[in-house]
Formats: structure tokens, sequence, C-alpha cells
């Protein structure tokens, strides 16, 4: 009987290490796999769904000129809904379920501190295309996360050099209450010291909960407390809210300067339209009409020919994310996540915003906001314009290495 | 001084709207014993079909505001005909499991029609810009609107349950369903009724709230929170107690906002603990009291 069954199982054995064989031999046509997570439910569904746009557009491109190493690339897409329990199940699933070789994605910075410690062990390269938390290029760095899109200290390096240039002295925020609106908050005063020391960083801030219908409490408390310039860090559906319901309590004329530090994102602008005063700072990652280089005008011009409207900076950081992961798959010649990883460190490829390349010290890659003054409506776009642009060089704005990251 | 009337007529506007949101989920509570988890998204699709009535199709405001209730209470028939009837007399997890499965069918629904977008409605011409009033305040004229159409409701809805025999067939079947059966009230219709009454309540907040506020895909779960609080702090299945609930939750957002901006995030939810530690069952609760 034990004889009978230890062959049976020996046989198994073999038959499975087998077919293991087969399979990994059946690969080489195989697609390379991608797995992204963004947010595709919720409030901000719409980053999600620019950044699949530009995950989209990015595959075809490649794949239409042979794919990489003969392979096409091949995507798949799960919805982190603004939880870091959610996407790190996600992670997991894509890279165990789905066969994922490459991970890409978030726009959460609460998700991207949850999931980021989580990467080892999937060992996977993850390059993120939107959370700006500086924690995931700082204290919680790891080998396979990297970041090709701009972090909280290099918008808010950005936008303290604006800020300085108004001249205000009395700066107070209006955020949302989390990670982002924290650290932006943190680090823009920091900066605005270093710039203009006779800075004064008001204590009456306002914090209203991420997601929060009502903001005219905390557009009247502002108000009130009579700042030089206020530095608001809200996004997606808050900051239309928060748009609307400021021009109906006058806050727009009350003479201070306004910073929205991610405010040109075609996103909200598009939903806002001419109700997004002229006259407003407003900070980008990405802003397609800054750039004029062959790389950036072809990208355009293809998006907005395959979707009808401008790319968003969403749509613009998976894009290059995808062509990113091409150039360090060539680099490292196979397909492998430890390979691809080291590949990506210190890399420099090509971008619609110049050269972009990753820092070595932290995986985070060298590249400055664009930060413009609202303007007249582009009517061809059907969003403001921007006027009195700049856009900082990634090299010059961006801090040094933290020293909590030692990679 | 200015600031104080106008932190308490924020909290005001805030508040009714909440009300009308809430009074609909409170009462379906009191009548059916069924806690609807997808009020939230009834109430999202309200707001989306005002969106679609009013820039899509062109239709007035005034029109919007009759029509597009009225079709979200038909969707909600529907919904108590084909799915709902099974479950009413099942035990409590039986009912909570399927109004949340009609919560993300009705979310994904959205999306799936109206895109990912956010959009943005126009009050009416009649009601936009502000107004000043007494204190030298301005103050949005549609948001005097919203206070008025709260106060119409309420009273609407006092009058409905007291003076009217269908509120008083409504509150015979919530305190005792199987006695009002036996005299002859064709309790089928009445939870039918209730039902669609609810979601026409939640649907008119929606088209109410829509000028007010962002249509994205993710308001309906926004509200169902806030929903839930202002009901657990004001009583399930108390009208009174959605009022006061729903006034109490106006003052905090609108007074909280104002003065105490740092600790807004936290203070609905130490209100809700205050009130559940003192009183369990909520401020006026104890179920079928309307």
């Amino acid at each position: 009987m034990r004889c009978v069954s230890l062959f049976r199982s020996v046989l198994a054995l073999t038959a499975a290490v087998g077919l293991c064989a087969t399979s990994a031999q059946a690969q080489d046509d195989d697609p390379i796999q991608i797995g992204a997570i963004y947010l595709m439910s919720g409030s901000a569904a719409t980053y999600g769904k620019f950044a699949q746009q530009g995950i989209d557009m990015a595959i075809e491109e490649i794949n239409g000129a042979g794919g990489v190493l003969g392979r096409p690339l091949a995507v798949h897409l799960e919805d982190s809904q603004g939880k870091a329990a959610t996407a790190i199940q996600a992670a997991r699933k894509l890279v165990y379920q789905d066969e994922s070789d490459v991970l890409m994605g978030l726009d959460s910075s609460g998700v991207a501190q949850g999931l980021v410690p989580v990467l080892p062990e999937l060992s996977k390269p993850f390059i993120i295309t939107h959370a700006a938390t500086p924690d995931v290029t700082g204290k919680l760095c790891n080998k396979y996360t990297y970041r090709i899109s701009v972090n909280v200290h290099q918008n808010m390096s950005g936008a303290a050099e604006i800020a300085a240039k108004t001249g205000a002295k009395r700066w107070t925020t209006i955020g949302p209450d989390y990670a982002f609106g924290h650290q932006s908050w943190e680090f823009f005063g920091k900066y605005l010291k270093e710039k203009m020391p006779n800075a004064e960083l008001m204590s009456e801030v306002a914090f209203p909960r991420f997601g929060a219908e009502d903001f005219t409490p905390f557009i009247d408390s502002v108000m009130a407390s009579k700042p030089d310039g206020v530095l608001i860090s809200v996004w997606g559906g808050d900051m239309v809210n928060f748009v609307r319901q400021a021009n109906n309590r006058g806050f727009f004329k009350q003479g201070f300067e306004v910073l929205f530090t991610v405010g040109a994102a075609t996103e909200v602008l598009t939903a806002l339209g001419d109700q997004l005063p002229e006259g407003v700072w407003v900070g980008t990652r990405y802003w397609y009409g800054a750039h004029d280089n062959e790389l950036n005008n072809k990208f355009v011009s293809g998006y907005k020919k395959r979707y009808g409207a401008p790319p968003s900076y969403n749509a613009e950081g998976a894009y290059m994310a995808v062509y990113a992961y091409k150039a360090a798959i060539e680099k490292a010649g196979k397909v492998d996540g430890d390979a691809i990883a080291q590949a990506l460190s210190g890399l420099t490829i090509p971008a619609p915003t110049g050269q972009l390349t990753f820092r070595k010290g932290d995986n985070q890659a060298l590249i400055g906001p664009t930060w413009g003054k609202t303007g007249a409506m582009n009517d061809a776009d059907k969003i403001r314009s921007l006027t009195e642009m700049v856009t900082f060089d990634g090299q010059k704005i961006t801090p040094p290495v933290d020293a909590a990251c030692k990679l | 001084m200015g600031s104080l009337s106008l932190a308490l007529l924020n909290s005001l506007d805030i508040g009714l709207l909440l009300f009308i949101i809430a009074v609909g989920l409170s009462i379906v509570f009191g009548v059916l014993s069924v806690i609807n988890f997808a009020h939230g998204a009834l109430y999202m699709l309200g707001a989306y079909l005002a969106f679609s009535c009013i820039n899509g199709l062109g239709m007035p405001f005034w029109l919007t505001v009759l029509v597009a209730p009225l079709a979200v209470a038909a969707l909600a028939v529907l919904i108590d005909r084909l799915m709902m009837r099974f479950v009413y007399q099942r035990e409590p997890a039986d009912s909570l499991l399927l109004t949340f499965a009609l919560l993300l069918i009705l979310n994904e629904s959205v999306r799936l029609t109206w895109g990912t977008g956010i959009h943005v409605v126009e009050p009416p011409a009649l009601l936009q810009g502000t107004i000043t009033l007494f204190g030298g305040i301005q103050y949005p004229l549609y948001n005097l609107f919203v206070i008025a159409i709260g106060g119409v409701a309420l009273v609407g809805l006092w009058l409905l349950f007291n003076k009217t025999r269908v509120g008083k067939i409504m509150r015979a079947a919530a305190l005792d369903r199987d006695m009002a059966q036996v005299l002859c009230i064709n309790t089928r219709l009445v939870v039918t009724g209730v039902f669609a009454f609810g979601a026409w309540l939640a649907a008119l907040g929606g088209v109410v709230a829509a000028p007010m506020r962002s249509i994205d895909p993710g308001m309906g779960d926004k509200i169902i929170i806030e929903s839930f609080i202002i009901v657990v702090i004001g009583g399930l299945g108390s009208f009174p107690g959605a009022l006061l609930g729903a006034l109490i939750l106006g003052l905090i957002h609108g007074l909280g906002g104002r003065y105490l901006p740092q600790i807004n995030l936290m203070l609905p939810f130490v209100g809700m603990a205050i009130v559940l530690l003192l009183k369990p069952h909520g401020l006026m609760g104890r179920r079928a009291s309307l």
C-alpha cells in the first residue's frame, strides 16, 4: 500500500514539475503583464480613468512598434477604492493571480503609505505615478518603489518660490485632513521660510475632511483671519465644490494671493470652466501647454485625437511609467522583478517634460512642477489657459535625499 | 456678530438639506424595519438625473424638481416589488445584505451611465447670486431657497403624519403590522408606498443639493454616513428625532468648521458617541414613534 501511494505521489510530482517547465517555455510570446492600481470608483474616479487612458495609449504605441524584447504588453487594472487595505489585496492579486511582472499606480498618498512597506514581499518593481507623499521616497523607501511624478517636496518648493515672489507675508492654508494636506502645508512653510525669512505662517488654518461637501464654514473662517496669501491643497471634487462655494462668498475678491497646489488638473478645470477665476496660481505635475518639444507635441496631439481632450497630469504620468518600464526591461535584458527594479535605478529616459532621471539615492524622478496663473478661457480645449508659466528644473528644485532613506 | 449669524445660517441650510435626506431613511426604518443602505445611492441618482435633465435636456429647474424624484420613486417601486418584498419578514441581516448589494449595483450603474467625471449644475437663473441680509452679511440666494424648501418639507411631513389618513395608516403599520392587516389596511400597498416615499425624499434631496455640490460618483457614499449619524443621534424611526439630529449635525459642521477648524473631522463622531453613551436609542428614539 505504502509503496504504491509513494509511487503515485512521485509520479504526480514529476508531472507537476514537467507542466511547470513547459509553461515557463511557453512564456516567450506571452504578454508582459503590467499591474495597475488606481482610484477607479468614488469621487476621484476620473483620475483613475485618465491614468488608464494614458496606459492604454502607451501600450498601443509600444505594441505597434514591436513590443518589449519581442513581447507585447498587457495591463490589468485594479481599484484601490482609496483604501490601503484594498490596495494591498489588489497588489497581491495582481502578482500572485494575474502574474504581473511589474506594477504601477496610486492616486492617494494615504494608500501609498500603506502599500509601499508591503512591496518587498512581492518582489516586483512599483512606479508611483500620482501619490505625492514624500514618505515613499523617504522613511518608507525601498529598492522596489519608484516615483515618476512630482512629490510634495518638489511641488511645495516651487510653490514657495512663487509665493515669495508675490511678496505676501501672512500665509494660511485650507487642505484636506490627511497626509497630503498636512504635509503640503508643513513643507510649504519650511521652504517659504528659507526663501522669505520674515514670512508669517498663521496658526489659524483649516483642514476640512477629505470629501467634505460644505467648505463655506472654512472659507468664512479663513477670510475672517485676513491673510495675505492662502495655500489651498484640496483636489478633485473637493476643489470643484470649494471654488464654487468660494465664489459665492466672494473669496477671490478679497485681495489675497491664492495658490492651488494641484489646481491645474484637467479633471477639475473641465468641470469648473469659467467658474475658476482669473489671476489665481495653480500648480501641476504636468501641464500639456508648457513644453514645446517634439515628444510632448506628439503625445498631446495623439492623446487629443484619441480621447477628445487634452491630457491630464495623471494620464501623462501613467503613460511615462509604461515607457520607463520598457526602457528598464530592455536595459535589464530579461523580465525579472529584481532585475527590472535594479535597472530603473538612475535610469534616464526622454519624456514630454524633458529628460527624466530616477535619482539613485531615493528613486524619485528629478522633475519639477509647472506653476501658472489662470488666464483667459481657452475655447478650443474649454478650460482656462495658463499665463506666466514657470516650469521648475527638476535637478535644481528637488531637495537632497531624505536622510531617513537608506537605499 | 456677523460671523456668528453667518455660521448659524450656514448650519441651518446644511442641517435642513440633511434633514430632507435623512428623514426618508428614518421613515423607512420606522415603518418597514429596514435600514436602507442604498438610500445614499438614491440621493446620488436624484442628483445625476437632475444633471441630465437640466444640462442634457435643457429642462427648467422647477420641472426637474417635480420629475426627477418621481422617476427615482418609480425605480424604488420596482426594487420593492422585485427584491425587497422577499426580505421584509426575514431577519435584519438579510435586508442589510440586500440593500448593501443594491448600493453597489446603483453605484456602478451610475458610473457606467454617466462616467467618472465631475459634473456641475447651475442654480436656476432666479436663484443665482447673493443677497445682502441683516447685519450686512452676503448670503447665496440658492442656500436661502434650500432653507425654504427644508421648511416646507418639514411642515408638509408633519401635516402628513398627524393630519392625514395616509399618515395615520403609516404610523399604524409601523406600530403593529399584523394588527393593521387585520383591520383591512392594505399593508402591501403601504409597504411599497413607504419605500417609494423614502426614495422620493432622498432623490428630492439630491435634486436640491445638485446646484450646491459637485456631482461625482462618490457622493452617495458621503451622504449615507451623514444620514446614519443623524438617525443615530436623533433616534432611528423618529421623525422629530431626524429633525433634531439633522440640525445638530448642521450646527457641528457650520459652527465647528467656522470656529474649530482644527478638530472638525472628529466632531460629528464625538457628538454621536456622547449621545449614544447618554441615550443609547438616540435623543428621541424608540422605534416607530412617528
